[in-house]
């Protein structure tokens, strides 16, 4: 990695340290060129460039004998986890905190480049790529495949049991189980679907006639040590065929075609010619059974599609001497899982098969023509809205007492605002920066209704300006709105959380051990009003650390009421949406917020890196990973801040292209 | 096609009644663990949870022995008092944060039936303890179709964040058939009844099931070899997958092989769930109907019942509670918010009361259904308010074939481990272990 990039990166630091000291920060590129100069290109070490910054600045409170939150910068070797802390506090700004002495800009950079390079060792050739468990499909990728593979519309997996959660996404490798009724539920899906697929007159004709085999017999190598017993003839299609042949070689010659074609659709790889014989060998026992031909392929399709090799996003181990490259179809079947949530298509199978993926600007392309197919739908609803946290609006209970105007078309139209908006910006290549103050959304007239916007007419959603309005953003949506709303109330500390986990990346630590709730004389009571009772969580200092952070962010929002509807007053009393952030930054109202957000958008293009990059390879990031983020991050900003900068950087990203080796 | 839900309910507690009751068969032919001598029903064990702990100065009764009061929260249960143990001073000791900080919701629905402290990770290294239903299912569940059954009124989260840091998987699943293998379970009552009983209601006999189950059996074969080759290839973590996947394929031919002549469960008038019913009321008592269905023609004799996930910030406004539930259990003693909690907690005594009452009207050998099972009812979490995990509230309903002393209430010394309770009842599904999560001992003051 070029030590200049991480430069760049550093320079980032100043402009956000601090809480947001400026409103807009220059842009970090431009900045970068004045620290590179400044910034000797010798090593930076510990002992002359590191230790007496963390002396003056830090060790005051991490030292050892104050160890605040447990940390001691000064004793034996901190762990790789203490310096990931204390490198994400110098990146976001919050060590050190308001009001004490901070670290100059160089010395800053100097520090992040000596944590980069002599802690992370981020410019090692042989960083690790991370490996992630083997998965199976969650349930939108059940249905997708198993559409686009026999070319029906069945929404089988609904019947599945809900699919595990793990880091915020529903597609993690390591909590994707397979309890006995999920494998029951399999096999009762692979006999409606095929029955569907039969009943499907074009569906079915599609399978019954494939096209030629394109892919070479070397990539059709035996994966599985080959059985004691002889493999059948059928296994090559190559040989001429004799004048004369045995109508049931005729057939068994057909499955074996028909099987080739779907399998090496169905498990996004080539079939081996072992799995080919087991399978035509399948065939030939239902005949013996008395099936029809048409009746045996449906059998054995059936067969496929409760194997692990469908089920399963299987990546084989690489060969003695080889690197933790994933191979071209393991690479097309990760980028079509991580953008349509759905096997290859036929172009991506095609350049796997030829091996020419990755070759010239193959990828980007690729990665171009996915985001403009309709199938990219599946990165709104699986990453978008799980990111945002907007699935769990399926299940909002509103108060109907108090918000008798919800009701399902408004909760429909909720979703639909806040999709359209992350399909303007993921796959139409918006600025990132869209999701925290996009002046423009989309509604039809029922929420446009909610909004007061007046003049939208009809169901269809149409882009509006919000010019003049209050709202700007994803965080002033009525979806956002109401899933951070408890039924009854607005609650500006889930507010304030959603911001910090979900736009920020700094998720607030979990509340002490032994906290109990306020009692009634300490918030005075139900007389007084939400905001202040919420005040009263500064009353005990170990609660108010956090709620410091958090509630503020949520105080802007007071304005929106439980389902996102504008409001002036609360119970007779005015609306205070006047907040003030730990280190003394003071804003009002949701504009003010969009102020706070926009200084930080740094942080916010790390954590929606974050989050799209656990979604991308389907597993939680760990401390090794954390170079690989900032170096996305850093073409994200290269990028102008365009989505298409920030997926085209997760895919070439070493975790996205590469799997690490089992460790023995 | 949309029927209401009540009528539906009423002729599926009706069904049932002309039916063969398989256990005495089996009983003769081979007697299996955890039944017991040949003349009696098998032992039925199964939990009820429920979430964010209850309101206790309603629930504890004053006095101890047999002749204690039914407390306001209590009082749903009059008419099966005596059918009821209730059982003060239990703790769940695994489920506080032994230095991991908050998280007690996900904790506490982890630890309930695990008595193991599970490990704090958002996904990866998943680890918990397996549940105590899964092991007594492991010795008991080869007697039935179903070696368990895990069923619940609240499915899994499907975005977002869990609570601190927790894998969502921690906080939606009670049952653990290892301890990284959360057993899901099933929230629509027309999947549960179409997986229970499927081809099994008379007059929808399915000629060719038998050749169909034959094929699958094929299918699975087939399979199974498929994934044992690829097995061999994997690493240790990736192994893991295709062993529950293998286990899972196990799992059905085990049913297909054992030929069980199928159940027929009388009347083809049956009508069979359609959803989940907007009601959450209707959507419990349906869901009790298949259990206590599922118990009675013995598919199964081991089950789970959440009726919502632990930290649930379900609202009730069909009573009055337009609040959300775990909103309102931290109620820093407002009084309103408890009297709101109460009124929740009450309603969930009153739906199982509704499943208690539906098991002691069903009579079998030489009493009822209800004298025949152990229903655990319960909640990991007691003051929801500060999150405790003492003085747990926990209920055991039937008499478990005659071991139980039931209709008293007994207060157990502080910090009685809930585990021992699950050791008790593990011996009289006739499963022997010496000890079960962070269990002590067993509850002598059970024994009849």
């Amino acid at each position: 990695m070029p030590r200049f990039a991480i430069l760049t990166g550093l320079a980032c630091l100043s402009a956000i340290a601090g809480c947001g000291a400026q409103a807009t920060p220059p842009p970090a590129f431009a900045r970068a060129e004045s620290v590179a100069q400044i910034i000797p290109r010798s090593m930076p070490t510990y002992e002359a460039d590191v230790a007496p910054t963390i002396d003056r600045y830090c060790l005051g409170c991490h030292g050892p004998s104050t160890r605040k939150g447990g940390i001691d910068l000064d004793g034996d070797a901190p762990s790789l986890e203490t310096w990931g802390r204390v490198a994400d506090a110098l990146r976001t700004g919050t060590m050190p905190p308001s009001g004490k002495p901070r670290p100059s800009p160089e010395q800053l950079a100097v520090l992040g480049e000596w944590l980069d390079l002599e802690v992370f060792h981020c410019s090692a050739s042989d960083l690790d790529p991370g490996r992630v468990t083997m998965r199976r499909l969650n349930r939108a990728e059940y249905n997708n495949t198993i559409r686009d593979l026999l070319g029906i519309e069945i929404r089988l997996s609904e019947a599945f049991p809900a699919d595990d959660v793990g880091y915020g996404f529903d597609n993690i490798g390591d909590v994707l189980s397979i309890p006995p009724i999920l494998m029951e539920k399999y096999l009762k899906a692979s006999e409606l679907a095929i029955a569907e697929a039969v009943r499907s007159s074009r569906a079915w004709s599609r399978i019954m006639n494939p096209a030629p085999d394109m892919v070479p017999i070397a990539l059709r190598k035996p994966t599985f040590a080959v059985r004691t017993e002889p493999v059948k003839r059928i296994g090559r299609p190559e040989p001429p065929a004799p004048i004369v042949e045995d109508p049931e070689m005729v057939a068994l010659r057909r499955a074996h075609e028909i099987l080739r074609a779907f399998v090496d659709k169905a498990f996004r790889r080539p079939a081996t010619t072992d799995e080919l014989a087991r399978l035509v060998s399948l065939v030939e026992s239902a005949r013996k059974d008395g099936d029809s031909f048409e009746d045996t392929i449906a059998y054995a399709l059936k067969a496929v599609l409760i194997s692990p090799g469908f089920l399963f996003h299987v990546e084989e181990e690489p060969e003695v001497g080889q690197g933790p490259l994933v191979n071209d179809f393991e690479l097309a079947s990760r980028l079509s899982y991580f953008l349509w949530s759905s096997l290859p298509d036929d172009e991506l199978y095609r350049l796997a098969t030829r091996g020419e993926l990755r070759k010239g600007d193959n990828l980007a392309r690729q990665v171009r023509r996915m985001l403009r197919d309709e199938k990219a739908r599946a990165l709104l609803d699986g990453f978008a809205l799980q990111w945002l946290q907007i699935r769990s609006l399926k299940d909002a209970t509103p108060d109907p007492s108090r918000f008798p105007e919800f009701d399902q078309p408004l909760r429909k139209a909720m979703f639909e605002e806040t999709s359209r908006l992350a399909r303007s910006i993921l796959l139409e290549d918006g600025p990132i920066s869209d999701f925290l103050d996009a002046d423009y959304s989309f509604v039809n007239e029922r929420l446009a209704r909610h909004y007061g916007i007046p003049g939208v007419v009809g169901d269809e959603f149409r882009r509006v300006s919000l010019a003049g309005s209050h709202r700007r953003g994803v965080m002033t949506h009525a979806s956002v709105l109401t899933v951070t709303s408890s039924p009854d109330r607005t609650s500006p500390v889930k507010r304030g959380k959603w911001v910090l986990d979900n736009l920020l990346g700094m998720p607030p630590p979990p509340p002490p051990e032994g906290v109990e709730a306020l009692k009634p004389e300490q918030t005075g009571g139900r007389t007084a009003t939400l905001r202040q009772r919420m005040e009263r969580h500064r009353v005990d200092p170990k609660c108010a650390s956090c709620h410091a952070r958090m509630d503020p962010l949520g105080f802007a929002l007071e304005s929106f009421d439980g389902i996102g509807g504008w409001r002036s007053a609360e119970g007779g009393e005015p609306i205070d949406d006047s907040a003030t952030l730990p280190g003394g930054e003071s804003f009002g109202g949701a504009s003010g917020l969009h102020d706070v957000l926009i200084a930080r958008r740094q942080s916010f293009a790390h954590c929606l890196t974050e989050k799209m990059l656990t979604y991308a390879i389907g597993r939680g990031l760990g401390p090794a990973d954390r170079c690989f983020v900032d170096e996305i991050a850093r073409k994200l900003e290269r990028g102008d801040g365009r989505s298409s900068a920030l997926i085209m950087a997760i895919v070439e990203s070493p975790p996205f292209q590469s799997r690490a080796k089992v460790t023995p | 096609m949309t029927m209401k839900t009540l009528p539906r309910r009423t002729v599926l507690r009706g069904i049932g009644t002309a039916i063969a009751l398989p256990w005495l068969e089996a009983m003769t032919s081979r007697p299996v663990r955890g039944a017991s001598p040949a003349s009696k029903a098998p032992t039925r064990l199964a939990y009820v949870y429920v979430p964010n702990g209850v309101h206790m100065p309603d629930w504890t009764p004053t006095a101890t022995g047999t002749d204690f009061d039914l407390p306001a929260l209590l009082q749903p249960l009059k008419s099966v008092r005596e059918d009821l143990m209730v059982l003060g001073g239990l703790a769940l000791d695994p489920a506080r944060s032994h230095g991991d900080g908050g998280g007690d919701h996900a904790r506490a629905m982890a630890t309930f039936l695990t008595g193991t402290h599970p490990r704090k990770t958002g996904g990866a290294d998943l680890h918990a303890g397996i549940s105590v239903d899964q092991l007594a299912a492991r010795e008991v569940g080869q007697a039935t179709r179903f070696a368990s059954l895990e069923i619940g009124c609240e499915g899994g989260r499907d975005s977002g964040q869990c609570d601190h840091g927790y894998s969502c998987a921690y906080q939606v699943n009670l049952s653990w058939r290892g301890e990284s293998s959360p057993a899901a379970k099933e929230v629509d009552p027309r999947f549960v009844f179409e997986r229970l009983f499927e081809g099994q209601v008379a007059g929808e006999a399915d000629p060719a099931a038998a050749r169909r189950q034959r094929r699958d059996r094929s299918l699975l074969d087939f399979v199974s070899e498929d994934a044992r080759r690829l097995r061999d290839k994997l690493g240790v973590e990736d192994r893991r997958k295709v062993e529950e996947y293998l286990t899972g394929v196990r799992e059905i031919e085990r049913r297909i092989d054992a030929a069980r002549p199928a159940v027929n469960i009388g009347q083809a008038s049956l009508a069979r769930p359609s959803g989940i019913p907007s009601d959450y009321r209707e959507h419990l008592r349906l869901m009790s109907d298949l259990l206590v269905l599922a118990f009675r023609v013995d598919l199964t004799r081991i089950a789970t019942f959440v009726f919502a996930n632990d930290g649930s910030n379900r609202s009730y406004p069909s009573i009055g509670v337009p609040e959300g539930h775990h909103d309102l259990s931290h109620h820093g003693q407002d009084t309103q918010k408890c009297t709101k909690i109460q009124t929740i907690n009450r309603f969930h005594v009153e739906q199982f009361a509704y499943l208690v009452e539906r098991l002691k009207e069903v009579r079998e050998a030489d009493g009822t259904l209800l004298d025949h099972s152990m229903i655990v009812y319960g909640s990991g979490i007691s003051d929801g308010n500060a999150h405790a995990h003492e003085n747990l509230p926990i209920l055991l309903a039937g008499k478990g074939n005659g071991t139980i002393k039931s209709g008293c209430h007994i207060r157990l010394p502080d910090e009685t481990p809930l585990t021992n309770l699950h050791l008790s009842l593990l011996d009289r599904m006739g499963v022997s272990t010496q000890a079960f999560g962070d269990s002590t001992g067993r509850l002598t003051s059970l024994d009849a």
